[in-house]
Parts: structure tokens; sequence; C-alpha cells
């Protein structure tokens, strides 16, 4: 460590004649491995009638200096520091100003890249108490911020703090001061614009009042997860009374789906929340979220609700997701919604509307849903799906018929299935039941290489469409292997499809267990369409 | 007399720890494994000049701290803490996960002490690690 000053040094301990410092040093510095801190200190008085009373001021030039780890530092930096300090009766009352005029400086995790900022503040120092009587701080193109409160300089804890924010540039701001602290959200990636207003008051180190105001904001992600076009909210929060809160936006989009104009009011009181109803416009039809209730215990959120979607065109709805075209209209309703502590968990049952029949998932809990390796378990049972109109979406041959299908214990790991007990076959019940000779090729080489009805096809080719009696395969996951079945079992494999009436056909597998990935490759392969099926 | 006690006991650590690292399957793959994987691959990337640099290190218990944040400009500097955080989060679930997927969970301490290893018999020369005694230079 290495400290140097040369200063002119006036005589005599009376007060110097105007405009006259009693020290000025125009060449101090401060050096070690990790400082560089070149500075110029002018002490205008230090005593005043023979007691303390400090008033100079030091201007850094080109300084820099970091902690041993690099993660509080700055450089190049030129700030000026006035300081006032003079003792009365009990405490010091002190004042100071500071003026950041360029320069970098990273104070984890923060980043500023040049000055032209300004802090300037009053109070008094008495007890280990620091107060700040009056503080204004002017954030060059970001905002102006006005301060009151006190510090506990033995640990550096807020007491007690009055701060208001009246306009905040979000567009400036956002870069630097939200987005390090939203590292680990779904908010770290967003262009942001728009102004906020904000008031905080803390009492007792303890939040007191909170007050966000958001004025025509427009926030979007840069990953296209979503976006939200002139967002205005009045959320209002007090320790002691219950607030209404207001957020509303006028579009979005969540996952390439279009979100209509949306107005949410709900009421907060303390660390809860609670909505009677909300209604989320989404592509021709809503979600309407009833019963919400929410709060904060121990750092982790608890919250329930119930949902219904109103009926959306699936065809827009798979359009959008980019998902083979799909005819019809869905619509669901989940009694109650339950997230406690990162998992979220269903009571009751989502009935899904699709393919003219329904799909019910029970047993559905979700972890971590928006992290990186989210998991999901449901049983799902799909009840009279019109094979017709399931067959015209996946271009796979056209079927005529009904399909009924139960899997249970299914386990999706980063929306992949890891395990499943899945069985699919035609309902029962009396209905027309006729499949294509495009779709037989098509399920045969489902089952594997040497399946199928090789013989029958000889003569059989002639035939555009075959009768069959009942249909169905199964699979069981396990490690990435599929132990599959069909609707009976022969002594050298079984039957998917099983012919009746004339013309029939008898569609067989033969490959007990199937690599899922090769069987998830054979489905792609056919639904593609664009190859033809391979049957040996 | 008690060097030879010592021995033993060094022995059945060793032995102890081989037990476990045979029995648990290290390369174990699930789709919820591949996409940390993924993502960690994605991101060494961005991490293999810091390492270069000295910037950061890989810690004795098979994660990876910033050394010396002094080697990257200040610009940087938020970016590679960022980083690093990131990287410990997926560093931790992937042992998480592959305790789980060897259906043994409780084991997830004694992988990472695995991997720990692993990371820095692998870690390339002129990278900086973490030992018993504090941070050295491959």
């Amino acid at each position: 460590m290495q400290f140097q000053l040369d200063c002119d040094l006036m005589k005599g301990h009376d007060k110097p004649a105007s405009g006259q410092a009693m020290m000025d040093c125009r060449q101090g510095l401060l050096e070690s491995s990790h400082v560089k801190l070149p500075f110029a200190l002018r002490v205008n008085e230090l005593f005043l009638k023979y007691s303390p009373h400090l008033d100079a001021s030091i201007q850094f030039k080109n300084a820099s200096f970091s902690d041993e780890a690099g993660l509080h530092a700055a450089e190049k930096l030129n700030a000026t520091l006035d300081i006032a300090l003079k003792q009365s009766a009990d405490a010091w009352l002190w004042q100071g100003k500071v003026d950041w005029q360029s320069g970098e400086v990273f104070w984890q995790p923060f980043y500023i890249a040049s000055g032209g900022h300004q802090l300037a503040a009053s109070g008094k120092l008495a007890n280990g108490l620091l107060t700040v009587d009056s503080a204004h701080l002017k954030v060059k193109d970001v905002g102006e911020l006005d301060a009151s409160g006190q510090l506990d300089i033995k640990d550096f804890k807020l007491v007690n703090l009055n701060a208001s924010l009246p306009s905040l540039n979000l567009a400036t701001a956002y870069p630097v001061f939200f987005k390090p602290m939203l590292e680990k959200t779904a908010f770290a990636n967003a262009d942001v614009s728009g102004f906020a207003a904000l008031k905080v008051e803390l009492q007792d180190s303890e939040p007191r009042v909170f007050e966000l105001v958001l004025n025509d904001v427009d926030i979007a992600d840069r990953d296209q997860k979503f976006s939200f076009y002139k967002v205005n909210a009045q959320l209002p929060w007090s320790y002691d009374v219950a607030h209404t809160v207001s957020f509303s936006y006028e579009s979005g989009e969540l996952l390439s789906l279009p979100l209509g104009k949306t107005n949410i009011q709900a009421q907060v009181d303390r660390y809860s929340l609670t909505a009677p109803d909300i209604k989320l416009p989404i592509l021709d039809g809503a979600l309407h979220l009833t019963n919400i209730s929410a709060s904060r215990r121990a750092g982790q959120w608890y919250w329930h609700l119930g949902a219904k979607l109103d009926a959306i065109s699936m065809e827009d709805f798979s359009t959008r997701l980019k998902l083979p075209k799909m005819q019809g209209k869905a619509s669901a309703e989940i009694p109650l919604v339950t997230y406690a502590a990162g998992t979220l968990t269903t009571d009751g049952s989502i009935v899904l509307n699709v393919f003219n029949g329904t799909a019910t998932v029970t047993q559905l809990t979700m972890q971590t849903p928006l992290g990186i390796a989210p998991k999901l378990n449901a049983d799902i049972a799909l009840r009279n799906l019109d094979l017709g109109v399931l067959t015209s979406t996946y271009s796979f041959g056209a079927i005529e018929g009904k399909l009924d299908g139960d899997i249970k214990g299914l386990e999706l790991q980063n929306w992949k299935p890891v395990k499943f007990d899945a069985v699919v076959q035609s309902s029962p019940g009396k209905y027309p039941k006729k499949i294509s000779q495009r779709a037989v090729e098509n399920i045969s080489a489902l089952g594997g290489g040497g399946a199928a009805a090789a013989v029958q096809r000889s003569f059989l080719r002639f035939f555009e469409q075959f009768n069959y009696g009942k249909m169905g395969l199964s699979c069981r996951l396990r490690n990435d292997i599929c132990e599959m079945g069909g609707v009976e079992s022969t002594p050298h494999g079984y039957v998917i499809v099983k012919g009746s009436g004339i013309p029939a056909i008898t569609v067989m597998g033969y490959n007990e267990t199937v690599g899922w990935s090769e069987l998830l490759a054979r489905i792609k392969r056919v639904t593609d369409g664009n190859s033809k099926a391979i049957v040996r | 007399m008690k060097k030879i006690l010592l021995g033993l006991v060094l022995l059945a650590t060793l032995i102890g720890s081989q037990f476990v690292a045979a029995a648990a399957d290290l390369e174990v793959n699930t789709p919820a494994i591949s996409a940390i994987k993924n993502s960690m691959q994605a991101r060494h990337a961005q991490l293999g000049a810091f390492y270069a640099s000295g910037a950061i290190g890989l810690t004795k218990d098979g994660l990876i701290a910033v050394k010396d944040a002094n080697a990257v400009p200040l610009a940087q500097r938020g970016a590679l803490t960022g980083l690093v955080k990131d990287e410990n989060a997926d560093r931790s679930r992937l042992y998480k996960e592959i305790a789980v997927a060897n259906g043994h969970p409780e084991w997830q301490a004694e992988i990472q002490s695995t991997f720990a290893g692993r990371w820095i018999d692998k870690a390339q020369s002129g990278w900086w690690v973490q030992g018993a005694g504090g941070w050295t230079q491959k």
C-alpha cells in the first residue's frame, strides 16, 4: 500500500480569508495491487472556534479500484465528493454531494457504464445510526429518486426508508437495474419500454407501503415466449390496509398464442392475494380463472384456482403452435389447481373436448413447470375419438371408426415420455369400421419389420378400403423400451387389426419390444407422409 | 501402527467411494438429464475463455466459482457472474437427476463428489482447480 499527499497548508487555526482553502492537496495518490486512486483534496474548514467542523471536497481523477474477486470495482472514475461535517450536542451533522462525472462501475450484480449521475444528501450520525433527512439521486436518463431514512451502520441494515421515484424510464432502467436482478426469471431476456412510478416505505426494517404504477409499458421476451403491450397497472400494497390492485394490457402473446385485451382486478391483504374471477381472452375463446387465492410464506409461493377454457378453435390453435392442423374445438375444465413450493397439482379431472370425443386428464402434477427439466405425471383417458378426423389430421391414411385409449402412469421429463402403460383400441359399439390400404401399410410399418398382411396383400391390394372388427395397440414404456401388444395374442405375435366382413384384412405385429425412439421415428416417417412406408 | 491404521482407513474410504461409483450409473440418460447437459454444453462455449483466463475455476465440490473477475472487463462481469450462477444451478440439478435416475436420490452427494474429481481430472492445463489447499493451476 502506497500513500502520497502533497499539500499547501495555511498557518494558524484562524479562519482563512474567504475563497482560500486551509489545506490544498493537488496531488494525492492511494495505490495498492487492486487500487489506484489519484485524487485532489481541498479542505476549506477543519475547525470552527476550536470545535471540529470539516468542509472538504475530494476529486478523484481517473481512479480505479477493485476488491480481491473483482466483484466490486470501478475504472476510469472521475467524481467529486463534497462533504461537510460538524459536531453538535450529541451528534455529527453531515451534508454530502457526489457528482459522478464519468467512468464505469461494476457493483455485483449491477454494471453502470458511464457517469452523469448526482447524489445530494444530508442528515446526522448519532449512536451508530445514520439518519438521512433528505437524499436526492439523479441517475442520468433513468430517473430521479427522493429518499429519507435511517441506516444502522453496525450491520448496514436499513431501519427506516421512505423513497419515491415519480418517473422511472423502464427502457433505460431495465438493462442496468432490473435485468441483473431478474437473471433467473422469465423476465431475464426482454425488451421493455414505458414508465413506472414507485413508492416504498420501510419501518423497523419491515416493508410497510409499496406502490407501483405502470404507464403504457410494453414488454416482449426476446425468445418470443411472451409479450404484453400497453400494460397499465396500479399496484398499491400496504402492511396494514387491504388494497385493490388492477392490471391490464391491450394485447399480447404467450407461446405464440394471441392474448386479447385483459383487465384484472384483485385484492391484496398483506402477503395474500385473492380474486373471484379473471377472464383471459385467448384466440377465439377465453380462459376463466375462478376463486384465485395466492399467498407467500417463508419465501415460497402457494396458490390455488379453478380454471375453465371456453371453446377455442383447434385449427387456429394448431396452426399457431405449428402442430398438424387439427379440426374441431377444444374446451377444458379443471375444478382446482394447486401450486405449492414448486409443484403444481390438480384435483378432479381436466376434460378436453377433442376430435369429437373427450380426453380426460386425472392425477395431473407438474414439478418446476418453468424450469429447465420440468416433470409431469398424469393419467389420460381418451373416449370416442373420431378416427376419421384424427387420421385426416395426421396424414396416416383414412380410418373410419372410434377410438378409446388409456394412458396410465404417464411420466414426462422435459416434455418427453419416459414411462407409461398405454392401450388404444376401437371403442365398443356399432359404427362403420373401415380402413384404407394406406393406413394398413402404415400400421404394419409401426409394428416393425416382418409384420403385417404381406400374405393377404397379394390380392387385397386391389381394394382401396377394408372392413375391420376391432383394432388396438398397447405399449408399456420402461427405460426407453416399449413392450407392445394388440387386441389379441397369437403364438407368434399379436393382432393389431382384426378383420371382419368382406373385404376384411388382419394386420399382425411380431415385434414384442420396440425401442421408443425407434417407434417415434417410425411414427414420424409415417405421419410425414413423404416417404412410403416400408412393409417387408 | 498409527500409519497402518490411517492406511487402512484410507483404503476403506477408497473402496467405499469406489463402490458407489461402480454401483451408480453416471452415464444414465433421461430427457431431464439430456436437457441439462445440452444447456451446460451451450454455456461451455461462453465459459471456455473464462476458464483459460483464470477468471473462474473448478471447485472441489463439483461446481465452478469466480476466482478472479479482474481478468474480465467490467462490462462483462455481470454476465460472468450470471453464467457461473446458471452453471452451478445446472450442475446441482444434474447430480440430483442422475441420483434419481439411478433410483437412489440419496446418492446425490456422493455423485457430486465423484463428478468433482472427474471435472478436475478432465480440466485443461492452465485452468484453475480447487484442491484441499486452495486454488492451483493445472
